[in-house]
């Protein structure tokens, strides 16, 4: 059943190889040159003796090279890349067998649908999973030298590091092999999954991930530059260091109020319980889909 | 799974009132045969009539909404491993995928077949001259149909289940399936189900008949006896059915006479036959064709098709 399962999808598995040895490529690139400016620019001793305050020089510098990896319009593409992948993989999955009637032969075998679905359901998520972890080990290590700068919370380190980037691709997977089984055609399951993908995507990301916990507050005064004295955790590297004054703390809103100026911020040491969180969301979509997908198909009337 | 006792004598495939309801529409009810070992049965009815959803049935795919299937006295459960794999099914267009090798579909086989028997699927192949390495989408519309059937027979299941496997072939490739089939009912004493709309192909291999239409069985047994139990009666055309030695099946009147066809009740037939009448036997063609008519009213005779090629 698991070969089945391979030799139904070897050519989606070469090609998302075809995509990481491309992405391999680019990263091999960009980081080395990332990593030989990093040096020369003597922004590793500026960070050690002063988290980036006083050293504008230097940032600058490695901003003018670089500063495309931390802008919106970078993010805004690489945003989509795993729900693509993911509906890609997902929408023919069943689809595919109910357009051309080769269910017919898939599910007249000895092994019942919802078995037969189960294992080609974990094989591929497998697959995916590996996927997802070897993006993600490319990116993150490429990236090294800019999050050392930047730290890990701001939008173009977050959603492709860590736990979130594979659980993304898993959801928009889970979708997709559910909208195939009751749209029955790949394209538009393709396109049912990924709008509701996308904007479960956005709303987590723009007004649930603020939230995961309760934000710690500091008084502005007690911070090197006050609460607008440097940046305020927005993107560009002139928001080095933030308004707390360490580098990876993601500032939320520095604001005056009625009791004195506080600075609200998510400390960058709660990088891998936000990434536990929200790839749990994912996670438990992804689930309720694939297990959705299952059930129908084992009710189904034809 | 060949744990059947095909000597055994009870039916091989018993449906009892089965029936299929599509939201409010019923695809077909009350559909009650028992098909004995070895029969080779042919399914016949227009588009619609029933015959897929009866076959699914009978497969496995397809959950009965009420009575049951049981095929040598085990009751069917539709998705069970059991019941799919006591049924070798050809479906409609043979589905194949497109994209694997011959070898391939028959390693998909033996993967998700607790009885497949390679050996035999290889024999057949070398015999009909097909690539194990040919791609299925390089084969011809017969050689897939052969490919598909020699998939249903390599499961090693006492039933064989054939959806309208004719239909998409040509005459040789027609001919040619046929005989592979009959090879394969004789050398084992498989059971086969035949469904189709083209009446002619079925006589000469089917020794079972089921007519179907608007989801009712209308005909049902063994061909010889039905044939037997029928004439077809020319008598002035004043005569009412309720002179006729049995139940009026179909009547056409012309001018002067009626041809009518009758199922014959032995008794009366002895005593009511009259001068000036003339019986002669009916024709399998002509049977299932007066039934398929009686159930849809004589108007619409016309939009059923007997001898030539039909294209969906």
């Amino acid at each position: 059943m698991i070969w089945v399962s391979w030799r139904q999808h070897r050519s989606a598995v070469f090609g998302c190889l075809a995509v990481l040895a491309g992405l391999a490529v680019y990263a091999i690139m960009l980081g080395t040159s990332m990593r030989t400016a990093f040096g020369q620019d003597g922004l590793a001793s500026c960070l050690a003796r002063s988290q980036g305050t006083g050293c504008f020089g230097a940032v600058s510098a490695f901003d003018n090279e670089f500063g495309s990896e931390v802008n919106v319009a970078f993010w805004s593409v690489a945003l989509i890349v795993p729900g693509l992948i993911g509906v890609l993989v997902g929408a023919p999955l069943i689809a595919r067998e109910l357009e051309y009637g080769t269910w017919r032969l898939a599910w007249s075998q000895s092994v019942p649908r919802a078995r037969w679905l189960t294992v080609k359901l974990a094989t591929v998520t497998g697959g995916l999973i590996v996927l997802g972890a070897a993006m993600t080990a490319i990116i993150t290590w490429y990236r090294a030298p800019m999050d050392r700068l930047i730290g890990h919370f701001l939008h173009n380190s977050y959603d492709f590091e860590g736990l979130v980037p594979t659980a993304y691709i898993l959801c928009a997977f889970g979708f997709a092999v559910l909208a195939g089984l009751l749209i029955r055609r790949s394209i538009p399951a393709m396109i049912a999954a990924f709008i509701p993908w996308l904007a479960i995507r956005l709303i987590v990301e723009f007004m649930l991930r603020p939230h995961f916990l309760a934000p710690l507050t500091i008084a502005c005064s007690a911070t090197p530059g006050g609460c607008f004295g440097h940046g305020n955790g927005g993107y560009g590297l002139s928001a080095i260091p933030p308004a707390t004054g360490h580098i990876g703390d993601w500032v939320l809103n520095p604001s005056t109020g009625p009791s004195g100026n506080l600075i609200s911020y998510q400390p960058a040491d709660r990088f891998w319980i936000f990434q536990s969180i929200e790839a749990g969301i994912f996670v438990a979509l992804t689930a309720a889909a694939l297990g959705t997908a299952i059930w129908l198909l084992h009710r189904r009337t034809a | 799974m060949t744990e059947h006792d095909p000597g055994s004598g009870g039916p091989t495939l018993r449906t009892d009132r089965l029936g299929r309801r599509y939201g409010r529409v019923w695809g077909l009810r009350d559909c009650t045969l028992e098909v004995p070992t070895g029969a080779v049965v042919g399914l016949v009815g227009p588009n619609g009539a029933g015959k897929t959803t009866l076959l699914e049935m009978i497969t496995g795919l397809l959950e009965p909404t009420e009575g049951q299937v049981s095929v040598f006295g085990q009751t069917s459960r539709a998705h069970h491993p059991a019941t799919l794999a006591r049924v070798g099914y050809v479906a409609q267009d043979h589905p194949l995928y497109r994209d694997f090798s011959v070898a391939d579909l028959f390693r998909l086989g033996r993967a998700m077949n607790p009885g497949w028997d390679q050996e035999l699927a290889a024999a057949r192949m070398g015999t009909l001259g097909i690539p194990l390495k040919r791609k299925a989408r390089q084969l011809s519309g017969g050689q897939q149909a052969q490919v598909s059937l020699t998939m249903a027979l390599a499961k090693r299941a006492p039933l064989l289940v054939l959806d309208e496997p004719l239909s998409s072939l040509d005459p040789v490739a027609r001919l040619e399936f046929m005989r592979e089939v009959m090879v394969a009912a004789v050398g084992t004493g498989l059971t086969v189900i035949i469904s189709s709309h083209v009446v002619s192909e079925l006589e000469r291999f089917c020794d079972w008949l089921v007519v179907l239409a608007h989801g009712h069985v209308q005909l049902a047994g063994p061909a010889d006896d039905l044939i037997a139990a029928h004439w077809l009666f020319t008598v002035p055309r004043a005569t009412p059915d309720a002179e006729l030695p049995g139940r009026v099946i179909h009547r056409s009147d012309s001018d002067r006479h009626s041809a009518v066809l009758v199922r014959v009740d032995p008794v009366r037939l002895a005593v009511e036959a009259r001068a000036g009448w003339q019986a002669e036997p009916v024709g399998f063609e002509q049977l299932v064709m007066a039934y398929l008519q009686r159930s849809s009213g004589a108007a619409t005779t016309g939009n059923y098709v007997t001898s030539q090629v039909v294209t969906r």
